[in-house]
């Protein structure tokens, strides 16, 4: 999924926290957005998702503006995942249960991610019971199983140990490659970045710096 | 001590009214748990979804609606018997289909008691622990009712002490299903209008028995909220 960010200024009580003159994040790729704590990379990343509709400006999604078909085809993993009080499985079955998809491709898709990710061990215990990195892992596989046009990750490898964070890495540029999928990622971590992304844009004082 | 002694015969009586399964009691205990039970399920039913979505949105006067909704928790039940009783009449817009003093009439009038407490607890909750479960469902691609179904799935413990909350409410209550009922004997006389009548005809043992057993029901409700929020 293509995006393009026209003149975005979001303010939080009258303080301009983000203003962002142009922006486009190219489709199929995978996108490091860095800054500093408070520079608005969070709120960018939630106003992107929909989540937050209260900013002037222009936003596009493949050249349209946000409608129900594009909330579909996208989806974002926050630092501190919530994940449903029900069997882990579930979790990662809900969004296929809301696509209508059918059980029998549910099951086999559920399944698969859960190997990939290598947390069949975790797949009847309750989700809200997690540990964090464990948390990280079953929320990303959650957002990687029905295949977005769109993937937004707010620090989804944070607190995690090395051998977790290459089991994620390596599943978030498996899901590009394989389905070219657009990643927009935020880091804190330079060489993660590094490792992961195409293009790197640094957001500082609510401001693209470059 | 003639004191206590009338109290011990009062509740020696009580209990063997309850172990003979003397008719007339059972059929109040039951008549008093079907119209509590199907006036809370019925409020339930329709304002948990009402009460989730007016928690989650955001609207101009949200704020005065709280308000509004809060008070109505702790609305008087006379005030609600009074209320059904004038819209139920003989003389009153729903006069025509002949209600009044029926089980019918009284469920309606405990419906209206615990809709406002059901709404106004399920509209607090959705309000306070809604937004992030919605934000969630929203970014997996969930719709308006999926949402709504989500949110009831994740807050199901705290719905469910709401919904008993309110059921302790309805089944203690006496004036609403007073005023509607007219607590004819074997007909719409319930645990709560018993104990009022008996008491002041002086027939202390059926007044103690069915005190004993709403202090039981009281009891099971208490026991079903703490099973659920894992208190002691």
């Amino acid at each position: 999924m293509y995006i393009k960010i026209e003149g975005l200024k979001k303010y939080y009580s009258d303080k301009l926290i983000l203003d962002i003159e142009r922006l486009e994040i190219e489709e199929g790729r995978i996108t490091g957005l860095i800054g500093p704590n408070g520079s608005g990379k969070t709120t960018l990343m939630r106003i992107i998702s929909g989540l937050d509709l209260d900013f002037t400006g222009n936003i596009e999604y493949n050249h349209s503006p946000l409608n129900e078909d594009i909330y579909k085809k996208m989806t974002l993993v926050t630092q501190k995942p919530y994940l449903f009080r029900r069997r882990v499985y579930e979790n990662i079955e809900f969004p296929l249960k809301v696509r209508r998809i059918d059980k029998g491709i549910r099951r086999k898709k559920v399944e698969e991610i859960m190997e990939r990710f290598q947390i069949e061990d975790l797949k009847n215990k309750k989700g809200h019971l997690l540990s964090g990195g464990e948390s990280q892992k079953v929320s990303l596989a959650r957002a990687l199983v029905f295949e977005p046009e769109l993937l937004l990750l707010d620090e989804p490898t944070s607190n995690i140990d090395p051998e977790s964070m290459k089991i994620m890495e390596s599943q978030i540029i498996r899901f590009n490659e394989e389905t070219k999928g657009t990643v927009l990622i935020v880091t804190h971590n330079i060489e993660q970045a590094k490792r992961l992304c195409d293009r790197i844009i640094h957001l500082d004082w609510g401001k693209v710096i470059s | 001590m003639i004191a206590i002694d009338y109290i011990v015969e009062g509740l020696k009586e009580a209990i063997k009214l309850l172990i003979g399964f003397d008719q007339e009691i059972y059929e109040i205990i039951f008549l008093s748990l079907f119209i509590s039970t199907s006036a809370t399920i019925i409020a339930s039913i329709i304002f948990i979804p009402i009460g989730i979505h007016l928690g989650i949105k955001e609207f101009k006067r949200k704020r005065a609606l709280s308000r509004m909704l809060y008070t109505f928790m702790s609305i008087p039940s006379v005030v609600v018997g009074l209320l059904v009783a004038i819209i139920l009449s003989r003389r009153g817009p729903l006069g025509k289909f002949d209600l009044m003093y029926t089980p019918k009439a009284m469920i309606i009038a405990q419906t209206l008691l615990v809709t406002p407490l059901i709404l106004g607890l399920t509209y607090s909750l959705a309000k306070n622990r809604g937004k992030e479960i919605e934000s969630i469902g929203k970014t997996l691609g969930a719709g308006r009712k999926d949402i709504i179904l989500l949110i009831i799935k994740e807050l199901k413990i705290d719905l469910i002490v709401n919904v008993v909350t309110a059921f302790s409410r309805a089944i203690s209550e006496v004036g609403a299903v007073m005023i509607v009922g007219g607590n004819i004997r074997r007909k719409t006389r319930v645990i709560t209008t018993t104990i009022s009548l008996m008491k002041s005809m002086g027939d202390y043992p059926m007044a103690i028995a069915l005190g004993i057993v709403l202090l039981f029901i009281s009891f099971l409700v208490n026991s079903i909220i703490y099973k659920y929020t894992g208190e002691d």
